[in-house]
């Protein structure tokens, strides 16, 4: 195997438009319940422990470092989260191309071309209703080469919608 | 394209469809037999009891039939509940014939149909027991009236949804093909010439010697081990059933625990054994393996109790998949796949090849794909620290829990575990070093692209440009701190996509940039 030089290309660009600022909102609702969820949860175990008699006694004898252990670390992952989020959710349709980015921890750089495209799914959970958002679902014949917008308003999701089925039809490349 | 009235499956399957369900039965059977001490009135229900498995299989054939009108397969089905199921025949992905022995005898065969239905086996046909010539028939009307529609489709110009793309995809696969075909057929077997007697033409016919190769590859290795564990597992059932009870159990338990030598033996036994049962199996399944391709299908037949035939259809087909274990990478050999777009059950149905020589294997693939001659691309050296962190540290953290422990407790026990870890650890050296070996990606420039990872199972897709979907750069936390990432190439055929795992960022862009530069150039900053 002999090396092959690597063709230079320049650093990717981010994409042009950003998720709507609502959907700040919305991570940050979604947060919160997550949050109380783990509260009670971790409360709920704490209140539990002591009945436990097979525990040793340093650990039933403090169940309240539970909520502790629990709360401590996530809190602040889960209050980062959504302006996180915002600043790196990103997309852009250039060049019948779509190019989304996206991730918290793990970043994800998809790129759809709109030939490929099968179908385009438009989804509202009960949470994005409540802000007027939607995720936008591009799906192609592999699931490693489709890509899920979050956080888009809902008339620029419904709008792209509709120009990215229009156009898929006009470009239908079926070689896959 | 044939009409025909609906047609039942072979009488004869009421030969073997009592015997298959003989083994569910015997128990309960020979349960009523004891509980009624075998008395005359006990022989009655059991008579009974057979009486009814026949008559049940009798029905079952009765209200199954199959029939094809015009351009779709019905199978019915009215045994509790009516069901029809209908195949159009443009969905007919590739057809699937296998004999089991009791089918063998009996000259039937099963006919298995691939509508390439992402959901699973729900969608898919199957007919248990017809005649060895029916299937092939049926094979025949099956394949030939899908290419008669796409062949009608393409003449008259009509894009009749995604076949009607057919008249443009086939002609750099027929080229290539044409080009590659040592003698044999004549080269214009793969234009579309619906109305012929089949041409085949035999690609490989793996010799029987290479069936020794066959261990190499790891399969079937613990076998040996399944099967005693499988024996002691209906051993403890059946003694349940015949009364021998938990005691019986729990004595013999005891006495073999008491002559330890017993077991080092059996269990040495058995590690002997692995090489040579995993032969015979490998043998049994991988007998005359042979790639034919028939009026523009992939026909791969192996096995010697059951024989299978597998039909892809080679224009379907966009890549393939090379594998080699640590041991087959020794001797040479490799195995591969087709990467064949909707088809399901990709791994067992896919194979084109078991273990033969790695110059074949590229032989058969440069003639039903083209063959890959660029070179790979290694990834960045920190994708090597890494590969190595992963090999290691998990093992010396393992280590250190036993060690921790022969300390505190002063148990020198804890050491043994600690040891091996320690071992494992430092067999983590060689492997991380061999696991970095092999990551590459590579294009050629035109039509092919190629990424390969693993050490154990080594792995090496081999993807042609146009079956590419899109691209994914992922990465992680770690992997953002060490400057890699790991691109993915969606691919709507096999796997759906294949990773080229931690490139360096600039691989990470340069890499789908350089295969579909019309998709990334709008989002590259050029200076």
């Amino acid at each position: 195997m002999t090396e092959a030089p690597d063709p230079p290309a320049g650093p990717l660009r981010d994409p042009h438009h950003r998720v709507s600022p609502k959907a700040v909102r919305l991570w940050l609702l979604e947060a919160v319940v997550a949050l109380v969820l783990f509260a009670a949860g971790s409360f709920l175990l704490a209140a539990w422990i002591p009945s436990w008699s097979w525990l040793p006694l340093w650990l039933s004898g403090n169940s309240w470092l539970v909520p502790v252990v629990v709360l401590v670390p996530a809190t602040p992952f889960l209050v980062v989260e959504p302006f996180v989020r915002f600043a790196v959710h990103r997309w852009e349709l250039s060049g019948d191309v779509v190019y989304a980015r996206s991730g918290f921890l793990t970043r994800e750089w998809v790129f759809v071309p709109v030939s490929r495209i099968q179908t385009v799914d438009k989804a509202q959970s009960w949470f994005e209703r409540l802000f007027g958002l939607a995720t936008l679902e591009i799906r192609t014949a592999s699931h490693a080469g489709s890509s899920t917008i979050q956080g888009l308003d809902h008339t620029v999701a419904a709008g792209l919608a509709e120009h990215l089925a229009r156009r898929a039809e006009e470009l239908r490349d079926d070689a896959t | 394209m044939s009409e025909q009235g609906a047609t039942k499956l072979s009488p004869k399957v009421l030969l073997i469809d009592p015997v298959r369900m003989l083994p569910s039965l015997l128990i309960p059977l020979v349960g009523v037999l004891f509980v009624g001490g075998f008395s005359p009135r006990s022989f009655g229900w059991a008579a009974f009891g057979v009486l009814g498995t026949i008559v049940f299989a009798v029905v079952r054939w009765a209200t199954f039939s199959y029939r094809l009108v015009g351009d779709r397969l019905e199978i019915r089905r009215s045994l509790i509940s009516r069901s029809v199921r209908t195949i159009p025949l443009e969905r007919v992905r590739g057809v699937d014939i296998s004999t089991p022995p009791m089918h063998r005898l009996l000259g039937l065969a099963v006919l298995k149909i691939d509508t390439g239905a992402s959901g699973g086996g729900e969608q898919e046909g199957e007919l248990d027991g017809v005649s060895v010539a029916e299937a092939e028939r049926l094979k025949d009307v099956l394949l030939r009236s899908v290419r008669a529609a796409r062949a009608a489709g393409a003449a008259t110009g009509l894009d009749g949804g995604p076949e009607g793309h057919g008249s443009v995809a086939a002609p750099p696969l027929a080229e290539g093909q044409a080009v590659h075909r040592p003698g044999g057929a004549s080269p214009d077997t793969s234009l579309e010439r619906p109305f012929e007697e089949p041409q085949e033409h035999v690609i490989v016919k793996v010799p029987r010697r290479w069936l020794l190769y066959g261990p190499l590859s790891g399969a079937f290795l613990f076998t040996p081990f399944a099967v005693a564990g499988g024996a002691i597992g209906l051993l403890f059932q059946w003694g349940d059933q015949l009364g021998l009870g938990r005691d019986a159990a729990w004595n013999a338990g005891r006495w073999v625990w008491d002559h330890p030598i017993l077991i080092v033996a059996v269990v040495l036994a058995l590690i002997v054994a692995m090489p040579f049962v995993a032969a015979v199996m490998y043998a049994v399944f991988n007998w005359d393996f042979t790639l034919k391709e028939r009026e523009g299908y992939l026909v791969a037949e192996r096995g010697l109790v059951t024989r299978r035939s597998v039909s892809l259809e080679a224009r379907r087909t966009r890549g393939y998949e090379i594998v080699d274990a640590l041991a087959e990478r020794r001797a040479g050999v490799v195995r591969m796949w087709a990467i064949v777009t909707g088809l399901g059950d990709s791994e067992t149905r896919g194979q084109l090849l078991p273990d033969v020589p790695r110059p074949v294997a590229l032989e058969v693939a440069s003639q039903s794909v083209g063959p890959f001659t660029a070179p790979l691309r290694p990834h960045p050296p920190v994708a090597r620290n890494r590969r190595l962190f992963r090999a290691i540290v998990p093992w010396l953290a393992l280590a250190a829990v036993p060690a921790v422990l022969a300390v505190a407790t002063a148990t020198p026990a804890w050491w043994i575990p600690a040891a091996v870890s320690l071992v494992l650890a430092g067999l983590g050296v060689p492997l991380g070093n061999d696991r970095y070996r092999s990551l590459g990606h590579g294009y050629d420039g035109v039509r092919l692209l190629s990424v390969r990872s693993g050490s154990l199972r080594r792995s090496q897709a081999v993807i042609e440009r146009r079956a590419v979907v899109g691209w994914r750069l992922r990465q992680t936390w770690f992997q953002r701190r060490a400057g890699v990432l790991t691109l993915v190439a969606g691919v709507g055929a096999g796997k759906g996509g294949y990773e080229a795992m931690d490139v360096s960022e600039e691989q990470g862009v340069a890499f789908p940039a350089e295969v579909t530069p019309e998709w990334l150039t709008p989002f590259l900053t050029r200076d």
